[in-house]
């Protein structure tokens, strides 16, 4: 029997480039997803847009010089940046830090870390449609970057730690104006809850979307509130605690199933883990010198290396500085938790729709420049 | 001259000139109402610089927009492309011939009144169809395939729960369905109809949560994506202008239309408690927008095929055997 | 017993010959480190994997006489960072350990972007973090300015 018909060419699969404008890929992310119909067949996230090459300026320039850089690597939260890098830094060279500064630093990387989440919080819940949550959280977030700029003059990229200590003293106001925050932001957590927790339509666009296994995310190395959503409570706050984070009561929340609103939920006890922190600190804060005036000029760090690894809002990051006992670092190395967040994207989102590719997106909380450097 | 003035085209012409007018200030007066709900539902205030109240802020941005240069993409469909957003508009404009805004207000009287309303506002989603396709854009496309499924899936139930209505009436004359609620509103005995219809009436007019087919987060602007001043705003306006038709649908089927409640008119005239009542509804569609999330588009086809028609099917079959037995 | 006694027990018997540099105090902030011959990093690779680490950081070393690999694994313990360091020509190309460790897909691209070592059997090593077209690895210290250019035992003793 001949062939009745010749058999059309159907092509099923198209590509759709997702970005690198697109309103919901926060920063300058592309992903080229091949789909069938809205489903995903493969997704192939392509970053580097933002590489400003920080790790060969760290190389350039003395240890202090670095310190503006830290905090424009993950612009939302700077002060965890340069918190870190301080750390590093006196872990190397051996600085000796008062103890009214390691206070004072510890409560701003925690206040940076409740408006990350916020700003978060906010994004994500338009990504999903709803505008209105995004104003409520940007208003909170407002009033911390307030109290992070009387401190330090700047609301993103503080620069504001040093080797030894803090750039400047807190001002008389700070104490009471935190704890009135803190106080206010804990009478908003309801209104969340009312507005979004509770919302039929955002748990049935969260719940089982975007499912991160524990093996999923040890095989792409996976941190941060990620991976305590799939039930691992790994927090380098916890596991190698650095500053005075073993003095202070608190918990890491954690998930049980790794999707989306499990996501959800950690982050949000996250931030009332940071107030009791914060709340903490404050009770304690000392009085004293908030700076180190014995650190040496220029700083030359003896040779040898350290990997320091701390906990900033997306997930664990580390920098790894080689010194040849000069005062620049031989090697400045950073490790930013996004790029496994969104490296394991590639997994998650085959088979998804393209609407869930937007909520999965959104809920591993991604910071694009961060990826970059 | 009498013939003409008293003539049946002149009453058209006029009615058509009064619509047009009509439509354009209202929609105008809706995108300044939904900025300024938005405001202040979001701790803001919305528009406030240009004239009292920033109530001039539409009149602005719609001189801004006709500003603007109307760009057509290379690899569009040209003819498409231009006449999809005209398209879209038209069909808008007949609901206004027979709805029915007082006792003497209704341009034309029709028995088939209900019948026309929704056939041409099924008419809509042919328009975007051809904007999202004549754009050759893969988001418009995606938006617009969404457009046609989600229109398709929600328009059933709405008629279900319109024919419930008209079952009660026997008449598919608006003038009729709305003498029929001097005293009680049909609200009162169609519940299930009513909610029905206004959940549908949200998603026929692509409005939160079932804006999908312009999904901004996932599909940029979804059907509209590539179309840029005027023709942007031709597809904006026939989005707010629709979203008055099946609110003022909403008010004659079911919230009276022109009666005041319980059959007090309080002395107001008709068309003021028409109106009324139809900004009220628009009132809590731009409400519940500014409130929900965004339902993902399998849920949202689920709902309609698996919860809304069946719903709408036993209200009707409810109404027969009431209408029938009772 | 933790994770990384365990791991250090395994490596040890694979790699006698190698020394442990054991940090009790965390002071490089890794448990220990310990140098691996180039052909056998896939060995050390399958018993991090095994006792259950995961892929944190790869990194290289640019000095004048040799290129150095560090890869930094971690478990979910507390303080249990492992480094291992894989010698290598500047030249020389290694076997990927993505199949491994599907986190290194990409850190292998990075690492080749920025110091040029290429990973052979790596699916995909497109330029992640540069422009598709760049030609240049700019982590290499002959690259652009560059501060020092050290041989390895002028810091490493």
């Amino acid at each position: 029997m001949a062939e009745p018909f010749a058999q059309p060419i159907v092509q099923h699969i198209y590509s759709l480039n997702l970005g690198p404008q697109h309103p919901s890929t926060h920063g300058v992310l592309r992903v080229l997803l091949d789909l069938d119909g809205e489903f995903i067949v493969k997704a192939d996230p392509i970053v580097g847009y933002g590489h400003r090459g920080h790790e060969k300026m760290g190389e350039n320039r003395a240890y202090k010089q670095f310190m503006p850089n830290t905090s424009r690597m993950d612009y939302l939260s700077g002060m965890i940046y340069n918190h870190g890098f301080a750390l590093a830094v006196e872990k190397l060279a051996g600085i000796e830090v008062p103890l009214r500064a390691q206070y004072i630093r510890e409560i701003r990387s925690e206040l940076n870390r409740i408006s990350s989440h916020l700003l978060w919080f906010g994004t994500y819940v338009m990504d999903l449609g709803g505008f209105t949550p995004f104003l409520y959280a940007f208003d909170d977030r407002e009033n911390i970057l307030d109290i992070l700029d009387r401190v330090s003059g700047s609301r993103l990229t503080y620069s504001y730690c040093r080797f030894g200590g803090v750039n400047r003293d807190l001002d008389p106001n700070f104490v009471d104006t935190t704890r009135a925050f803190v106080a206010r932001l804990r009478s908003r957590f309801p209104d969340y809850e009312n507005m979004v927790t509770k919302n039929i339509i955002f748990i049935n666009r969260t719940r089982d979307v975007g499912v991160i296994t524990p093996e999923l995310a040890r095989q792409y190395a996976v941190t941060g509130p990620n991976l305590r959503a799939c039930g691992i409570a790994f927090d380098t706050r916890k596991t190698e605690p650095y500053e005075l984070y073993d003095r202070f009561d608190f918990e890491v929340p954690t998930g049980t199933r790794g999707d989306a609103l499990d996501r959800y939920y950690v982050r949000m006890e996250e931030m009332v883990q940071s107030c009791r922190i914060i709340e903490q600190a404050l009770d304690q804060l000392p009085d004293g010198p908030y700076r180190n005036t014995k650190v040496p000029f220029p700083l030359t760090p003896p040779k040898g290396e350290v990997y320091f690894a701390f906990e900033s809002a997306r997930g664990q990051a580390a920098y790894y500085l080689v010194s040849d006992g000069s005062e620049c670092p031989y090697r400045c190395h950073i490790r930013v938790p996004s790029f496994g967040n969104l490296h394991v994207l590639t997994e998650v989102l085959r088979g998804t729709l393209v609407a869930d590719a937007i909520s999965i997106l959104g809920s591993v909380d991604l910071v694009i420049p961060e990826i970059d450097r | 001259m009498g013939d003409l003035v008293g003539s049946e085209w002149f009453r058209l012409v006029i009615g058509l000139v009064i619509v047009l007018a009509f439509s354009q200030l209202n929609a105008l007066f809706l995108v300044w109402l939904e900025r300024k709900v938005a405001g202040h539902i979001q701790l803001r205030i919305g528009p406030k610089e240009v004239g009292p109240f920033g109530i001039l802020q539409t009149i602005v941005d719609g001189i801004k927009l006709v500003g603007k240069e109307l760009i057509t993409p290379l690899s569009a469909d040209r003819k498409l492309f231009v006449i999809a957003p005209v398209l879209v508009f038209m069909p808008v404009l007949v609901g206004f011939l027979v709805l029915p805004f007082g006792p003497d207000l209704i341009i034309r009287d029709m028995n088939l009144g209900v019948l026309l309303i929704f056939a041409f506002s099924a008419f809509t989603v042919l328009a975007i169809l051809a904007g999202g396709w004549a754009a050759n854009n893969k988001y418009a496309l995606l938006g617009a395939i969404r457009s046609v499924a989600q229109n398709v899936a929600y328009e059933i139930p709405l008629l279900l729960a319109a024919l419930s209505v008209v079952l009660m009436v026997q008449s598919m004359n608006f003038g009729q369905i709305v003498q029929a609620q001097g005293k009680i509103w049909f609200i009162f005995l169609q519940p299930v109809a009513g909610l029905i219809y206004l959940i549908c009436a949200t998603a026929e007019t692509n409005r939160a949560p079932f804006d999908i087919p312009e999904a901004e987060s996932e599909l940029v602007a979804g059907f509209h994506t590539e179309y840029s001043g005027m023709r942007f705003g031709l597809f904006f306006l026939a989005e707010y202008t629709n979203m008055f038709i099946v609110s003022a649908v909403a008010t004659s089927l079911f919230f009276g239309g022109w009666h005041g409640p319980f059959g007090f008119a309080l002395g107001l005239p008709g068309v003021v408690w028409f109106l009324l009542k139809t900004y009220i509804l628009i009132f809590v569609i731009m409400w519940v927008r500014w409130t929900f999330p965004r339902l993902r588009f399998d849920q949202l086809m689920n709902f309609a095929w698996k919860v809304m028609i069946q719903l709408a099917l036993a209200n009707l079959i409810a109404t027969a055997a009431v209408l029938k037995f009772v | 017993m933790t994770k990384k006694d365990e791991l250090r027990g395994r490596l040890r018997a694979l790699f006698p010959e190698e020394s442990f540099g054991v940090d009790e105090a965390y002071r490089t902030g890794v448990a220990f480190s310990t140098r691996v011959p180039a052909e056998r990093l896939r060995d050390a690779a399958e018993a991090c994997n095994e006792t259950g680490f995961y892929l944190e950081s790869i990194t290289g070393l640019d000095f004048q006489d040799t290129a150095e690999l560090v890869y930094h694994l971690n478990c979910y313990e507390p303080k249990s960072r492992v480094a291992l360091r894989v010698l290598l020509h500047h030249d020389q190309t290694l076997l990927t350990l993505s199949d491994i460790f599907p986190s290194a897909l990409w850190l292998e691209r990075e690492v080749h972007d920025f110091f040029g070592i290429s990973f052979t059997e790596h699916p995909d090593l497109r330029p992640l973090l540069l422009p598709e077209d760049a030609d240049y690895h700019p982590l290499q210290k002959a690259f652009g300015k560059v501060n020092a250019y050290h041989e390895r035992k002028e810091i490493y003793g």
